[in-house]
């Protein structure tokens, strides 16, 4: 064989080597231990009550922390973009903030102003508003764990966005809102759609702050995460397995909408 | 609100037609002033185009035309109608930004119908227009597309069917053409003049091409660092520029100076009558003779005839070839002053060719005087 490179197979192979008890196989394994007992318990295992309802938490919990985390991720990119204030950069840096910080640590300071001797929290408990160990605690929990996230991707779309487009549509007679609507919003559909997959896809693998700040109580505030942690630790794998099954998937679909679908994402 | 000329005091350079006017605008940016007591009109179905270079405040004029920029004092008059105080979106002008600004995720379609669609307009009327202005600009084939797929002078198209599609009160382009190859820009400018004098808009037009402002202009205004130097026909700003600035950035212009004695020009033995459209000056003024390459015809020293008038003796510094025509740089015999440009066409180079070192005699066909500054 003329002009056959060693080095091409050989740098491929060890790449793979290397991945492969690192990411692969523990990969792998959730999938043929989870199965390994038949499809039938597995199914099982899924459709008990509680795994159910700890999926369904999870979910829900993500989800309205996702739109949140737009929305003011949206409105945040919006208003620092547009305008110059003093205090600007500590505000930009404050945002980005949570991702630097240890998620237990996140729980722990919900806690300290949630909780019932919390800052907050000492003020609202004797009128019977409840938040930390409900679900409204793994919400604030899962906002301030992927609170810059989606801020991340939209801020650098908004800032690059050709400002002379806004004037363009002002000038042939549309108000600030319309503008927004119809010009602005369109051109951040693909950051958009971005940085919400990313927050769903942290916040619903979140483990640190929600078990501290749910309860991790069972059909009540336990999330699948928890859900996983708990069965492991009651010695029912086959019940951790199955859940921790979803979530792999979960996240595998999700990047791979990232991935394939980036040209759609992408903003001009 | 009405404007009512006897409020604002203004010595009007040129207030043109009524259409649309800009009286006494004036701007700074921090301590920077970048326009200072700008005057002009446009009238209907003018184009007017705003001839300066980088920097001299082209833009800034257009966006407080456009109500994107508050001028620090003046005013911005649009058919009788005050508009200084309005926000853009009430004014109804229509703007063909440098880079186009289309709206990328709209389609040539979309795009030309926004202002209709903003004006809440009838759903078949928007159909017909954005169908006429889709003709009238020849996008059949691409009505479906978006901006990114077109090319530049279709985008640019794209630009001036949605500004016209609201039926503005003026058309406002801000150098259109600058990212477009010449051989485009050329054609293109034809079609947009045809286009503007087909639609009865008054236009204004900025460049900082000659050619191209010569080409598309009924009238040119020349900008030099935020003031408005000289306003005219493109002929007459040519042929009796006003200002120093305005004689050398429209096209090349060699410049002399001297002193007026006898109601002549005068500069050591050069003497200049003066015919009477130029500038009134006293006996004693320092001036400056102005001309044209073109005008200036070079002869052997002892063969310049009566039709030209007699400039002064000199020697050939440089004889190059630029197309069409050929350029000389001839030293006068007149102590320290800088070389002269000269043009000759082919007949003239075939007639009587040069070389380096050769000396000429210089006479000038057409001359004016600007006061120096
Ligand atoms: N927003 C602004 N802030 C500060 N200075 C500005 C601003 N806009 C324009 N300028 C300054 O005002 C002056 C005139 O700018 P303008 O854009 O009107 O020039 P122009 O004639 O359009 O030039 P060009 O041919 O390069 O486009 C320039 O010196 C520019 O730096
Ligand atoms: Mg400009």
């Amino acid at each position: 064989m003329r002009g056959f490179d060693l080095a091409k197979p050989l740098s491929i192979g060890v790449m793979i080597a290397i991945m492969l008890p690192l990411v692969l196989l523990p990969l792998a394994s959730i999938f043929i231990f989870g199965t390994s007992n038949g499809l039938d318990n597995f199914w099982k295992a899924l459709m008990a009550p509680e795994a159910i309802f700890a999926l369904k938490l999870s979910i829900v919990t993500s989800f309205w922390a996702t739109v949140f985390n737009v929305i003011f991720g949206l409105f945040a990119a919006y208003v620092l973009s547009k305008y110059n204030f003093w205090g600007r950069n500590a505000i930009i840096v404050t945002i980005s903030l949570p991702t630097a910080i240890p998620t237990a640590v996140a729980g722990f300071a919900l806690l300290l102003l949630w909780g019932p001797y919390g800052l907050l929290g000492r003020l609202i408990e004797p009128h019977g508003v409840h938040i930390m160990f409900t679900a409204w605690a793994i919400i604030l929990a899962n906002i301030f764990v992927t609170f810059p996230l989606a801020f991340g991707v939209i801020k650098p779309v908004f800032d690059t966005m050709n400002q002379s487009l806004e004037e363009a549509s002002a000038t042939m007679g549309a108000t600030r809102w319309q503008t927004f609507w119809h010009v602005t919003l369109p051109g951040l559909r693909g950051a958009i759609v971005t940085g919400a997959l990313l927050t769903f896809a942290r916040a619903i693998g979140e483990f640190g702050s929600t078990i501290l700040v749910s309860g991790n109580l069972a059909s009540r505030t336990q999330t699948a995460p928890l859900y996983i942690f708990a069965k492991f630790n009651e010695g029912q794998v086959e019940a951790a397995n199955a859940i921790a099954i979803v979530l792999a998937l979960f996240s595998f679909v999700i990047f791979s909408i990232l991935f394939f679908a980036r040209d759609w994402l992408e903003v001009d | 609100m009405q404007y009512n000329p006897e409020e604002i005091h203004v010595t009007p350079m040129d207030m043109g037609g009524s259409a649309m006017s800009v009286i006494g605008l004036s701007k700074s940016f921090g301590d920077t002033p970048v326009l200072e007591n700008i005057n002009f009109g446009v009238d209907e179905d003018e184009i007017v185009v705003l001839l300066g270079a980088s920097g001299s405040g082209k833009t800034t004029i257009l966006r407080i035309i456009a109500g994107l920029e508050m001028p620090d004092s003046g005013h911005v008059v649009l058919h009788g109608r005050d508009v200084t105080e309005s926000p853009a979106r009430q004014r109804g002008t229509g703007v063909i930004f440098q880079n186009y600004a289309l709206f990328p995720k709209m389609t040539v379609e979309a795009n030309i119908g926004y202002g209709l669609r903003l004006r809440r307009r009838k759903r078949n009327e928007i159909r017909e227009t954005v169908d006429r202005l889709v003709e009238l600009v020849e996008l059949q084939d691409h009505r479906t597309k978006y901006p990114s797929q077109l090319s530049g002078g279709q985008q640019q198209r794209v630009a001036i069917a949605r500004a016209m599609a609201y039926e503005p009160e003026v058309l406002l382009f801000d150098e259109p053409f600058g990212a477009l190859d010449a051989q485009i820009r050329q054609s293109l400018r034809k079609e947009i003049r045809a286009l503007l004098k087909k639609l009865n808009v008054p236009s204004v037009f900025i460049t900082h091409d000659q050619e191209e402002a010569f080409e598309l202009a009924d009238r040119l205004a020349v900008l030099n660092a935020g003031r408005l130097e000289q306003m005219g026909t493109p002929f007459e700003v040519y042929t009796r520029p006003e200002t120093e600035h305005v004689a050398t950035f429209l096209g090349a212009a060699n410049l002399l100076d001297g002193t007026i004695r006898d109601g002549k020009f005068e500069h050591q033995d050069v003497v200049l009558e003066l015919s009477p459209d130029n500038p009134k000056c006293r006996e004693g003024d320092k001036v400056k003779l102005v001309f044209r390459p073109e005008d200036v015809f070079l002869r052997r020293p002892e063969n310049l005839t009566q039709q030209y008038h007699q400039l002064a003796t000199g020697t050939v510094d440089e004889v190059g070839f630029a197309g069409s025509y050929e350029r000389v740089t001839v030293t006068l015999d007149l102590g320290k002053h800088k070389p002269i440009v000269v043009t000759r066409p082919k007949t003239e180079t075939a007639a009587f060719p040069l070389r380096v070192g050769q000396s000429v005699t210089a006479g000038l066909v057409r001359y004016r005087v600007i006061k120096a500054a």
